[in-house]
């Protein structure tokens, strides 16, 4: 038997369409499994992206026992996908989201890899799979039913027509069916002509575009859809990374340099007496200790950092001077822009007077709760399996066999749950992975590493700290005709691994670079011009490879473009002694936008009046009270955000009394798991907003305690309100990750509404408030 | 050879081989394999490795296995007993803690890596404290020594309203 399927693949392009076969009739058992046709198998295909072949598993299998199990390379990360992709499939296939089974991130489990941020395209292949397999098991059911496929109804996985009745497990059962649907792209590797180093890290594409449910018909898509893995986390019975256990396996504790420059003068000794089954391991600047006992492991290794030399290296120029030395550096020419910078220019020029400013914020971090933790198992035939909590097993996957300069199909990266960590391993790399293949090959023997928190705040990739310059022009009707941007910062592509750094092995070529990262509101402002300049990373000639790695945090890049945008829109409302939510409704025409800020004011009761406070004083002594607000457009979503806050004068405290977040991310998938993320990130962002700065000295990063880096505490979290507006006509826009973004404007304007002043960087700690406090008493 | 020790963890007496100096959240995880209480910090500043020790909540990272010797010690995994023994009853009927039944319900969980610990002062807090505000509440998870308890993913909100749930229920 063989079936072709409709989709809007030309049939000039045979390979490509979606068919259906039957292999044969079984005794017992039977399944449909849908897998794929690539590109490269077809006879137009366009030239092969890599003539690798990997066996690629299938993306869904029916089976006859009821079963539906879907595999998608991408991962949870904390943010409700692995509730979001089953909605998704059961909404096409018309079964309840519980009937699926969801296998996540395995490389040798999962067809198509791809971000596990990506959502969108995530959903997208997966709605793909879905109404692929439906029209197939329509077809199925109109030859069993003699009937014609349009007269078909299904629900629950049953098929109907009139009196007549047949399920989806009847259909399949007894037989071996084979679904390939057609796909583009491939699988990760690494490429030194890409902007990280990496190529293929969108995964599979699926092609065509097979009839799909009308949004407006949506039944399961729309509900409050429980993340499946709750229970078990709940209960104790969830693997973590940090779980993995093997026969024979060594624990690591690694010996970092003194500095993320130095290399290794001399390594130390270990007393066999008191550590009899300590290990040391040594490659090139990498230094570990093994054991087979744990806590043996951690002794050991603090006993041997204190006695391991390394040379001194002073090659950064300290968290106090940052903005110094990003102010210092020789920019090239802006490596991205956007919009014309001479009709900007003169625009500006023109206008009737300009509001201009700088914006900076420090170096942050990811900061999982767990630091990252690996178990890597090198086999005698040289093959690697890894467990990670990588949020990208393939791009993973594809580095450390750069790494061990091995194929990457002698590479498997099994994926588990770990601690969240907002964006840092994308691209695969930055994780305790590299140190564990690299003693696993050494000793023989699975190793795992397990990173200190000391380990993780000093060593991994950082979110960089970056200075923006930013005018507007106003006409004589304070409306902006014109505004300019320049944006300065290091790289944040930097996603080697830092073991194989260390250890002088192979790694990543990224290129020092960065990209407008906003996504534009304000259609009436006539001229604008943003500009971007990239830098290497600090201390990037540092002698032991490492310095001061920039990599992509969560909303990155617009996180702080539009910290910088949002807060200048601010400064201009208040310039023109109009309200800022009047003055941003001024400069765009989204109708979409205008209804969400609407709706977000509303719920905050917000008062039109510009800022700052004419009535700053509560009831409470000297506390000053203020407002501010911020929008943001990003992945065909709005946001927009209101902080309310209490500056007490005398501690320089800022306590966000609450917070009001509004969304609109086109389709919303599930509004619960959606609320759940604006919460989070808002926490997230008012923590950025108020606490969060890596320090570090000539050489080294310093705030590598919690104490030190300091983050929100369930005290210091506000009200949160939230508001939510969702629309079938939009299609489905990115929701689990912005929110934090909407934090720092908000906050950061509601200091001036309270305070009168203009804080130009964040954090907004008690001390930097404090300075700002004074300086205003000094000068007035 | 020091002599061993005998240390009663979710209602059983074990006998622990582990060297008396190692940390309780080693000899949980590695010689009880128990995977509730995890490693955030090991300096007592995150909350993520917390247990109840004869019902208060410790850092398992930095308390010697020794200090524990004949004490009971609850993990994530032993509250479905200790709500049971709570009520009066002696078996474990699979029943969960209200504290877990709350976690679930409110969907608290993002990341999921400190719930465990956040579940244990839960617990903690309600055994002393049946009707705790939401002030009570922040208090707690911030202000009692050691450390706040931290969780990067904010569920604060969440663990809040999870908490109320919990009190409800215990009440009733
Ligand atoms: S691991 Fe014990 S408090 Fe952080
Ligand atoms: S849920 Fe992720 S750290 Fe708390």
């Amino acid at each position: 038997m063989n079936v072709t399927l409709p989709s809007s693949i030309p049939t000039s392009s045979r390979a490509l369409l979606p068919r259906l076969t039957r292999r044969g009739f079984l005794q017992s058992g039977g399944a449909l499994i849908v897998s794929l046709a690539t590109p490269r198998l077809g006879a137009q295909a366009p030239q092969a992206s890599s003539s690798r072949s990997i066996s690629i598993a299938s993306w869904l299998e029916l089976r006859d026992d009821g079963a539906i199990i879907v595999r998608t390379g991408r991962t949870e990360i904390g943010t409700g996908m692995s509730g979001f992709y089953p909605q998704i499939i059961a909404e096409e296939l018309c079964v309840r989201p519980d009937t699926i089974r969801l296998i996540m991130g395995d490389t040798d489990r999962t067809p198509d890899g791809g971000y596990s941020a990506g959502f969108l395209s995530g959903a997208d292949n997966l709605r793909k799979v879905g109404a692929y397999t439906y029209q197939a098991l329509l077809r199925l059911a109109s030859k069993k039913l003699r009937a014609p496929v349009d007269s078909l109804t299904v629900e629950d996985g049953i098929v109907s027509s009139n009196e007549q009745k047949i399920s989806y497990t009847d259909l399949v059962r007894n037989q071996r069916l084979d679904l390939t649907i057609p796909v583009s792209g491939g699988t990760a590797s690494v490429d030194p002509k890409s902007w990280n180093g990496l190529s293929g890290l969108d995964g599979l594409v699926v092609l065509g575009n097979p009839p799909t449910r009308p949004m407006s018909k949506y039944k399961i898509v729309g509900t409050s859809n429980p993340m499946p893995g709750i229970p078990d986390k709940v209960t104790g019975r969830t693997q973590w990374t940090c779980d993995v256990t093997l026969p024979n396996m060594l624990h690591a504790r690694m010996v970092r340099p003194a500095t993320l420059g130095s290399t290794l003068l001399s390594v130390g000794t270990l007393d066999k007496t008191i550590f009899p089954n300590a290990q040391v391991i040594v490659k090139k600047n990498l230094v570990a200790v093994v054991s087979p006992n744990e806590w043996e492991a951690v002794s050991a290794s603090q006993t041997l950092a204190a006695n391991t030399r390394w040379t001194n290296w002073a090659g950064l120029p300290t968290s106090d001077k940052l903005t110094e030395a990003l102010r210092s550096h020789k920019w090239a020419t802006p490596p991205e822009g956007k919009g014309s910078t001479e009709e900007t220019v003169a625009a500006l020029s023109a206008s009737a007077r300009q509001v201009s400013a700088t914006y900076e914020q420090p170096f942050i971090k990811h900061a999982p709760i767990g630091p990252f933790v690996a178990v890597a198992d090198v086999h005698a035939d040289g093959s690697v399996t890894v467990w990670s909590h990588s949020a990208n097993s393939q791009g993973l996957r594809a580095q450390i066999a750069n790494t061990l300069s091995i194929s990457v199909e002698k590479v498997v990266v099994r994926w588990l749950d770990h601690a969240g960590q907002f964006g840092r391993t994308t691209f695969g790399g930055d994780g305790a992975e590299g140190d564990a293949v690299i003693l696993s090959q050494i000793t023989g023997k699975p190793v795992r590493v397990q990173w200190t928190l000391q380990d993780d705040l000093a060593w991994s990739a950082s979110s960089p700290g970056w200075v923006e310059d930013i005018a507007c022009g106003l006409d004589a009707n304070n409306h902006i005709t014109a505004l300019k941007s320049s944006f300065y910062s290091p790289q944040s592509n930097d996603a080697r691994i830092v073991g194989a750094i260390l250890a002088g092995m192979p790694t990543l070529q990224p290129k020092p670079g960065y990209w407008v990262a906003t996504e534009w509101a304000y259609d009436r402002i006539a001229h604008r011009r943003e500009e971007v300049y990239g830098m290497p990373n600090l201390g990037d000639d540092s002698p032991n490879g490492v310095g001061m790695r920039g990599i992509i945090m969560r909303t990155p890049g617009q996180r702080q473009q539009n910290f910088a945008l949002e807060s200048l829109l601010n400064e201009a409302a208040a310039a023109t002694g109009t309200d800022p939510i009047a003055f941003r409704i001024r400069h765009t025409s989204d109708q979409r936008l205008i209804d969400l800020i609407h709706a977000t004011a509303k719920a905050a009761e917000w008062q039109p009046r510009p800022s700052p406070n004419p009535n700053p004083r509560g009831t409470e002594g000297n506390q000053l009270h203020g407002r501010g607000m911020c929008l943001m457009v990003r992945q065909n979503a709005c946001w927009a955000g209101i902080a309310e806050i209490i500056v007490t004068p005398s501690t320089g405290v800022i306590q966000v009394t609450r917070f009001t977040i509004g969304a609109d991310p086109g389709k919303i998938i599930n509004p619960r798991q959606l609320e759940r993320c604006m919460l989070s990130g808002v926490v997230m962002g008012i923590s950025e907003a108020l606490k969060e700065e890596t320090t570090f000295d000539t050489g080294k990063i310093t705030s590598t305690l919690w104490t030190s880096y300091k983050i929100l505490t369930m005290a210091e979290m506000p009200e949160i309100k939230t508001v939510q507006i969702s629309r079938d006509d939009k299609g489905y826009g990115g929701g689990s990750e912005a929110a934090n973004a909407v934090c720092p404007p908000a906050i950061a304007a509601a200091f001036h509404d309270a305070t009168g002043i203009h804080s130009r960087r964040i954090p907004l700690t008690p001390a930097y408030v404090t300075r700002l406090l004074q300086i205003r008493r000094t000068a007035s | 050879m020091a002599d061993q020790l005998t240390t009663n963890v979710n209602g059983h007496d074990r006998a622990i081989t582990s060297a008396p100096e190692t940390p309780l959240l080693y000899v949980l995880r590695n010689e009880l394999r128990l995977s509730g209480p995890r490693y955030g910090c090991g300096l007592a500043q995150c909350g993520a490795c917390a247990v109840l020790v004869d019902g208060a909540e410790v850092r398992s990272c930095i308390t010697p296995i020794a200090a524990t010797a004949g004490k009971k010690v609850t993990t994530l995994e032993g509250l479905p007993l200790l709500w049971a023994q709570s009520k009066g009853a002696t078996a474990d009927g699979g029943t969960l803690h209200p504290v877990q039944q709350a976690w679930i319900d409110e969907q608290v969980p993002q990341c999921g890596y400190c719930q465990s610990g956040m579940m244990i002062a839960a617990a903690e807090l309600l055994a002393t404290n049946p009707s705790p505000s939401v002030a009570q509440i922040k208090d707690a998870y911030t202000n009692k020594p050691p450390s706040p308890h931290l969780c990067r993913c904010g569920t604060y909100a969440a663990i809040i309203r999870a908490v109320q749930r919990a009190s409800m229920t215990m009440k009733s």
